[in-house]
């Protein structure tokens, strides 16, 4: 499945009824099965990107589009969040079985693909759980298996791992890039951790401040599948090294300019 | 010279023993000194029954029947009032919280007359409704349709955006949204409503008995007052405190049943 | 263990005495007397105002109440000495609850041509036909209270059409006003009620009275209640009674028989000052009541074995236990 990003502007009013001028001509193409992650400074607009993509905001010009087989039972689009946004009134399984539900997949169904992915994403034996006795790292995981159980062409992941400790972190991203290598899903990915954006994605896209353009599209000279090792490849520290520099000069500038 | 001495515990500060059978003895005590104060004889009965003549008197009562009359009389009307209360104070909580057309209508009618002491209304309750069961359960009704409604909008506008957001971004319309989303996320206030409610309901309860009723919690005490017979009072009284009890541990119960995701 | 028990009553009573704190009972002159602000007190205006009491001794202290029942029980606590009020099942049980007061002479009776109470149908039951309280089978009728003498007017109203208790459904609302209201609003097929309500009932087309209690029901509907404390202190007990029958009596020459003229004028006047009541709902409103302040024989016996036989006083009580009128022979040997 491809996501062809054309042209795509947002303005938003704020509190006090200014307009924010978040995403300015924005274009982009996804192809089936790429890995693309968004980087740029806090406040560039990624985000705001993300959602368009995923029909949770309308842009104000430009339009986002998806070409590619579309079966029944499955999704175009399904988003990770960054704070799991699990119900809490649900089980692990049940809000696993959300999106299904929402497909209006049969109950009998729902309950064998919530298990699968469940399985996947090693939450096996923690189905009648509730999100409040879980930890973050688990809620993230039950939030993808979520996300993947209603088989979507396009995997949107916004800042999933970004409240988790370093070492969980570490763990769930190596348990993400094993998933991609199974699924081969269409993934977007925003971070504003450039070394997790090189590390995960195929092509990395840096955005400006605001308003948010393309500022650059960074191919990643990394084999798949991704192994540690490659960390310490010239490949991996010279993309970290580009696009730092890239960012550092809108970074600097956002950090004079934003007070929020 | 050096020593070696143990780290001081400092959290004896911080305990706070329980003590359960203190509690008990409490209220033993309490009426132990109150059969003792009716035993010597100097305080009238009539003024001061003992535990013992209202714990007599109750059960020559609920041999009667007369207790059951008047406990399943007024158990029907806190159980018909608080249920029609409670199904409409949800509905127009959802409603208002949902929609901003029943908010525009709903908000400054309810805010207008949510102040209104609901037993002031008892009297007109009594000339639109009749005497009988209609305008008690009516009083009742909208003693707890009031803190529902309210309770249920509070909730329903706090539910997180995000989950809101999580829940659109699998695809759930309107009505998922409401039943998956909204509800459950007011939930806990609504459970909190039908506490307050519970608690007027009773008050209520008593007041709408004590006009024009002929069986009741409520008749019970006011007849009793009426005729001096201080005994069956008390006996009234425990009852109603005893029921005030079991119905706010009941919603408690229903509470954790219904809300399991909190802790 | 005394003042314990009088500090609950007080408790009850601080919502219900109009008038201010006096003198600790049983000390110095001044007798602690509670009274309705009603024309129905107007025997005991007349004596504080003509001096009648004072004649004899005793300084009688006036505090108002605004329902009958807290007269009783004030007296049960000795907050009062001395108090007029009307004799309910609620006073009964006082007595059957073991606390001693003392019924000592006439306050108020239901009598012919003097009614004080009255039973009103509806106004489109009585077009309709219902007449007699035969015609009200089945009905409803409002009264304030179980226990009242109003509910006492139903039950032996129903007694002599040879009725039974359950003929009729009695309903309690409280107060005159919500029966008045009731009724007006057609909640009620049938209101027993007093006046000013069966005037402003009937002119209001709401009612139609078919039953003059005092007519065909006399009884003592009221009477003076001495606390057991102020009946011990026998000469101050006889005193007041004395100036209660020479007011008494002024009462009778002046309002009962005369009926007008100016000694009734007065009367009416000085009851006006104390109760702040328009003259012609005055006039309306005096009740009947023996001239020497003596009780119906036998009545207040009847009463009791009554309520008890209802199961509304809890205990038979002996006339002994509950009336005394010595003081009253006493006081009347001392007047002739």
């Amino acid at each position: 499945m491809r996501v062809v990003i054309d042209r795509v502007s947002k303005t938003y009013a704020d509190r006090r009824g200014q307009a924010i001028e978040a995403l300015r001509d924005v274009s982009l193409t996804v192809e089936s099965e790429e890995f693309v992650a968004l980087v740029g400074p806090s406040g560039c607009g990624k985000s705001t990107l993300l959602n368009v993509v995923a029909g949770l905001t309308r842009p104000s010009a430009g339009a986002v589009e998806l070409e590619g087989d579309f079966a029944p039972g499955r999704s175009a689009t399904a988003m990770v969040f960054q704070e799991s946004a699990l119900f809490p009134w649900r089980t692990v399984q049940a809000n696993v079985e959300f999106g299904l539900e929402e497909l209006g997949v049969a109950p009998a169904e729902r309950v064998r693909r919530a298990r699968e992915h469940l399985a996947l994403t090693g939450l096996a034996g923690f189905e009648t759980r509730y999100p409040h006795q879980l930890s973050g790292g688990m809620r993230q995981r039950v939030g993808i298996a979520r996300a993947l159980a209603v088989d979507p062409a396009v995997l949107l992941m916004d800042e999933p791992f970004s409240a988790l400790d370093a070492q969980t972190r570490r763990l769930l991203q190596e348990e993400l890039l094993t998933i991609r290598e199974r699924t081969r899903k269409t993934i977007v990915y925003v971070t504003h951790t450039i070394q997790e954006a090189v590390w995960l994605a195929d092509r990395v896209v840096v955005l400006s401040r605001r308003p948010g353009r393309v500022l650059a599209t960074v191919p990643i000279p990394l084999g798949r599948p991704r192994t540690e090792a490659q960390l310490v490849e010239p490949g991996f520290v010279g993309a970290v090294e580009r696009l730092w520099s890239l960012i550092k000069a809108e970074a600097l500038g956002a950090l004079r300019e934003a007070p929020a | 010279m050096s020593v070696r001495v143990p780290v001081p515990d400092r959290t004896r500060v911080l305990e706070r023993r329980e003590h359960p059978v203190v509690r008990v003895l409490a209220l033993a005590g309490l009426l132990v000194l109150w059969e003792l104060v009716t035993r010597t004889g100097r305080v009238p009965s009539l003024f001061l029954p003992s535990p013992l003549d209202v714990i007599q008197s109750g059960v020559e009562m609920l041999r009667s029947g007369e207790l059951v009359t008047d406990v399943l009389t007024s158990l029907r009307r806190v159980v018909l009032g608080v249920g029609l209360g409670a199904l409409g104070g949800v509905s127009v909580g959802l409603a208002i919280g949902i929609s901003r057309l029943a908010e525009a209508v709903g908000n400054p009618l309810i805010a207008a007359t949510f102040p209104i002491p609901k037993i002031a209304l008892l009297p007109l309750l009594i000339l639109w409704l009749g005497i009988g069961e209609a305008s008690k359960v009516a009083v009742i009704t909208l003693g707890v349709f009031f803190p529902m409604a309210i309770n249920t909008y509070a909730g329903v506008r706090s539910a997180d955006p995000l989950l809101i957001r999580a829940a659109v971004s699998f695809g759930a319309g309107r009505w998922s949204l409401i039943r998956k989303v909204l509800l459950p996320s007011a939930l806990p206030m609504i459970f909190a409503g039908l506490k307050l409610g519970a608690g007027t309901s009773l008050l209520l309860l008593v007041a709408a008995e004590m006009i024009a009723a002929n069986a009741g919690i409520g008749f019970l005490v006011l007849h009793a007052q009426n005729l001096m017979e201080t005994t069956k009072l008390m006996v009234g009284i425990v009852l109603l405190s005893v029921l005030g009890v079991l119905t706010h541990w009941l919603l408690v119960r229903c509470e954790r049943a219904a809300i399991p995701w909190t802790t | 263990m005394r003042l314990f028990a009088r500090g609950i009553a007080a408790l009850a009573l601080a919502a219900c005495a109009l008038g201010g704190a006096g003198e600790v009972p049983g000390q110095g002159a001044k007798v602690r007397l509670g009274v309705l602000k009603l024309t129905s007190s107007a025997v005991l205006f007349l004596g504080a105002e003509k001096g009648y009491f004072r004649e004899f001794g005793v300084e009688p202290e006036l505090v108002f109440f605004d329902a009958a029942q807290p007269i009783a029980v004030a007296i049960a606590s000795g907050d009062l000495d001395v108090g007029a009020t009307g004799l309910t099942a609620g006073l009964y049980n006082i007595v059957a609850g073991g606390v001693k007061i003392w019924i000592v002479a006439d306050k108020g009776r239901e009598w012919p041509d003097h009614n004080l109470t009255a039973l009103l149908v509806r106004r489109d039951l009585y077009d309709a036909g219902a007449r007699t309280l035969r015609d009200l089978k089945g009905r409803t009728i409002g009264v304030t209270q179980i226990g009242s003498t109003f509910h006492y007017n139903v039950g032996r109203l129903l007694e002599r059409e040879g009725m039974a208790p359950g003929d009729v459904e009695i309903v309690p609302l409280q107060s005159l006003g919500a029966v008045a209201d009731a009724l007006q609003a057609k909640r009620l097929d049938a209101a027993a009620t007093a006046e000013p309500f069966v005037s402003r009932l009937e002119s209001s087309g709401a009612g139609v009275t078919i039953i003059r209690t005092g007519d065909s029901l006399p009884w003592q509907i009221a009477a003076m209640l001495y606390s057991d404390t102020f009946a011990r202190d026998r000469r101050r007990a006889v005193a007041f009674m004395r100036g209660y029958v020479k007011s008494s009596r002024h009462y009778f020459d002046a309002v009962l028989r005369k009926k007008s003229g100016p000694e009734f004028d007065e009367v009416v006047a000085i009851t006006a000052t104390y109760t702040g009541a328009r003259p012609e709902l005055i006039r309306r409103g005096f009740p009947y009541q023996d001239r020497d302040g003596r009780l119906m024989p036998g009545d207040i016996g009847r009463q009791t074995a009554w309520w008890y036989a209802r199961g509304l006083v809890k205990a038979p009580i002996a006339a002994t236990g509950i009336v005394d009128e010595s003081f009253l022979r006493e006081a009347l040997e001392g007047l002739k």
